[in-house]
């Protein structure tokens, strides 16, 4: 799995690992299932213990989240503080994993995950049983309960007493017997979603199977330029063109972090604006997210904000992290809500810096700005009706297209392979461009449908006309990531004589500048 | 002392404490010496010692800085060893003792004077002893290089060895000498500007006053209330996701930060400022050198989990550490940087101040001007700051005040600070929008940012030779000063700007940055 892919929209492998925190049993809901835990499950204890449902009415909410909660979890839930007690609950549909157990362990078994299928319906059948259980206990007590309430001889309410006191071959009394259950039934669904997190989505029939080798190629576009003169790569040419400081950055962050100088930083400023102003066009509403947010929906979209591998920074004596993408903060923007179905679609692009630790990628290729600790992106994201989201799919991988051709690049568009998806992703579409300066391909973008993977874990639901409701499902895909897009510019624009040009499309956004000059200081 | 007003370039006066950490004697330069302290002194020890050096040659440096170490303190690693030293000059606090303690008076700081001087003579009687010491043993090692009676040869050993074990110990004794008094000193302030009015907020003085509030013929609404009509912001979904203070911006508020941060580096790109993207994660020590505190309880600085790594307040200190440990040339000097940066508080302590809306939160985006300079220019340039920021506002049709921040209302860092308040109508009261600080050389001295003044200094000095005819570096002087703080910058469009039917005039000049569009319309979503 892709350590050379962690960049980009949702493609992030090392960052795409299941959240791990869990239970509950949600039984009415008829999609997909989900998840995969990368990481050890012990990584968990979390910080700190809160309610597992928090379902508070937002303003963008259409109406406060309806919450199926299951049997009597609520009777207990909060009363149990045991270690390992998950924050939050996934509405995992337990009933449609042991319906289709055949089509999900063909599925575990083609993305390599390490999700074990047998545990999950072995804890599923012994949940069911103890929930039974402790509904007919509750069926006697009520019983009792009613017959008590009529005029009785005192010795026919003192049989019912003894009933209670004295229940079974067990000795123990009614009321003993039932709470001991519903502790019994509490553990159990806590270990069930702890393990059935660790599911994967799945998989769309058109995915390659396999490894990385066998992602398919969807689409080529241009060819590598030719040069006449001997190329160089973007540090070189942006050291002539005084447009980074690593050096500076090294000394004052660490490495990986870097500075933009003069026409780096109207570079970046013209990317972003003029990506926002594409996708505008195209309907999608800009936002400018938060990048501190809870590690609870960091979790939810399907990332892993603890642990010692993890991509993510975290705040000091807090459970907060920084964003290592917009999919976050956008993913979570209409939480725990129903929507109406008129408003779907929801696209938005959202603008943020995003923070990486890169752990894990010493050694891998790190030059320049390819693989940095914190940089700017664009990032599209939709939520739609569960029947939409394939043409949606189609959609964002076509307006990444349009972007990178408008801009001149030579790239491929790939089917990623079913072991090179993260947990989240139903099928993902990654768009790897030419770096003649670095002589390779890299990748620029991605684009995954994540299905309901998110949205059962973000609680975002619709309600179709006077239907039930459903979860909606959501897709994200990289509008512009702006260093891997300045390592394109500047390597395959690049003149003999050391300047760039600059592609029209972002002239206008650059005051009319058409070409960087080498030793050009400050506009 | 503000904590009303902790937002905008370098004015944040609770991020405006000074760095805690401490250690060593610098007697060769002559400018004002520096800080305050305004939390525990005990507030380190810090998480991983290092050398208390961390001199390197770097790319954008004339040359590595030359190091004037305190005679053997790289010896010690004790509790409480600050992993890097100001080049504080105590000389000129003592022979300027009058002047720095009526400096701390003016400004109510809490610096013991006093105790720094009485540190100072005990070091320099130290230091004369480990000298003297040092001489002795050198003598006895060089008469044993001659030959000598048996007898003769042991009793110049025993000597040795007596002057060896006493020199050990005073060289100790200068170290825990030399860190106490580095922490101590650390907590003067800056010297003050003498046109800065003396006193408590009240005593600020009015520089500059431009228009006058605007007379509405409707009730007016604050910027809550529009944006809620125009669909601006999203505080509730951030108050989930992130928590309160925290916020999405939604279509036209988007692009009206975008075309803020656009039209300003413009115009001060024209004025010869260099832009900069900068890191957002930066070491904890560049924040202390900048004189904030990142750590303790009343940090307004957010650090990263299990690492000395924190996330910038202000684009001021990523800046000022550009050029750190470096001795620039003269000629590169003024260096004048606009920054972009998001920036990040955890406004601690600021609960129940007016939190309204955009007025204070943990995220935002920011254009800082940072400007580094000879010492004999800084007021200038401060001058210059200052009068970008108001030509800035004034093209926005903004109505504004400025004021010259008095004495008790300054950072430690602050040799003078401007401030510029902005009417905002719907909050209805007026709000920092941004502020231009001299510091003079009270962060350069911690960073370590000097320059080598071109000539004529060699032949005014040419004691202690050796070095040519190169002039002895100086130390920098530092300004920065608020170009566009984002949100407040909003607030104040916005509310000035709203019409009765709820739409929002966008100034002339931002026009160009938002593709023409000359009004926010309500329900008009998505471009």
């Amino acid at each position: 799995m892709g350590l050379h892919s962690y960049f980009g929209g949702a493609t992030i492998q090392t960052l795409k690992m299941a959240a791990v925190p869990a239970s509950a049993s949600y039984s009415r809901f008829v999609f997909s299932p989900i998840s995969r835990n990368l990481v050890a499950l012990d990584s968990f204890p979390r910080h700190s213990p809160s309610p597992p449902f928090p379902l508070l009415a937002r303003a963008l909410s259409m109406a406060a989240a309806v919450q199926t909660t299951p049997p009597s979890s609520e009777d207990i839930g909060t009363a149990t503080g045991s270690v390992g007690k998950p924050q939050w609950k996934a509405a995992i549909d337990f009933k449609w994993i042991r319906d289709n157990r055949e089509a999900v362990a063909e599925n575990i078994r083609k993305r390599k995950s390490k999700a074990s299928l047998e545990l999950v319906l072995e804890l599923y059948e012994k949940m069911l049983a103890v929930q039974k259980e402790v509904e007919r206990l509750r069926g006697e007590r009520n019983a009792v309960a009613n017959m008590m309430k009529g005029k009785l001889e005192p010795s026919e309410r003192q049989k019912f007493i003894e009933k209670v006191l004295n229940h079974s071959a067990s000795g123990k009394n009614l009321k003993e017997a039932l709470a001991s259950f519903e502790e019994d039934l509490v553990k159990l669904s806590d270990e069930l979603q702890q393990e059935a997190q660790s599911i994967p989505n799945m998989t769309h029939p058109d995915v390659p199977i396999g490894g990385e080798d066998s992602s398919a190629v969807r689409k080529k576009v241009g060819s590598p330029r030719e040069f006449s003169f001997s190329v160089k790569d973007h540090l070189q040419l942006g050291k002539e063109l005084d447009l980074f400081d690593f050096d500076a950055a090294a000394e004052v962050s660490g490495s990986k972090f870097y500075y933009l100088k003069n026409e780096a930083v109207l570079l970046e400023m013209a990317l972003v604006n003029w990506t926002l102003s594409q996708v505008m066009q195209k309907g999608f509403t800009p936002l400018i997210t938060p990048e501190i947010v809870r590690s609870s929906i960091v979790e939810k979209c399907g990332f892993q904000p603890r642990g010692d591998n993890t991509q993510v920074y975290s705040i000091e004596g807090s459970d907060q992290c920084l964003i290592g993408t917009a999919e976050i903060p956008v993913g979570g923007v209409h939480m725990d809500s129903i929507l109406a179905e008129t408003v779907l679609p929801l696209k938005y692009a959202a603008f943020s810096h995003c923070f990486r630790t890169e752990a894990g990628a010493a050694g891998l290729a790190t030059r320049g700005l390819y693989r940095v600790h914190q940089f700017s992106k664009v990032e599209m994201f939709v939520l739609c009706r569960p029947d939409e989201s394939d043409t949606y799919h189609e959609e964002l991988i076509t307006i990444e297209e349009d972007l990178f051709s408008s801009l001149g690049l030579h790239y491929k568009t790939l089917d990623m392979a079913s072991e090179d998806l993260g947990a989240p992703a139903y099928r993902k579409f990654d768009v790897e461009a030419w770096m003649p300066g670095l002589g390779r391909y890299g990748e620029i973008s991605s684009a995954s449908n994540c299905t309901d993977y998110q949205s059962r874990r973000l609680g975002i639901r619709y309600r179709p006309a006077e239907l039930a409701t459903k979860f909606v499902h959501t897709l994200n895909a990289t509008a512009c990531a702006v260093p891997r897009m300045m390592i394109c510019l500047l390597e395959n624009n690049q003149q003999e004589d050391g300047s760039v040009i600059i592609p029209e499309p972002l002239r206008p956004f650059m005051g009319g500048m058409e070409v960087l000059l080498a030793k050009h200081h400050t506009g």
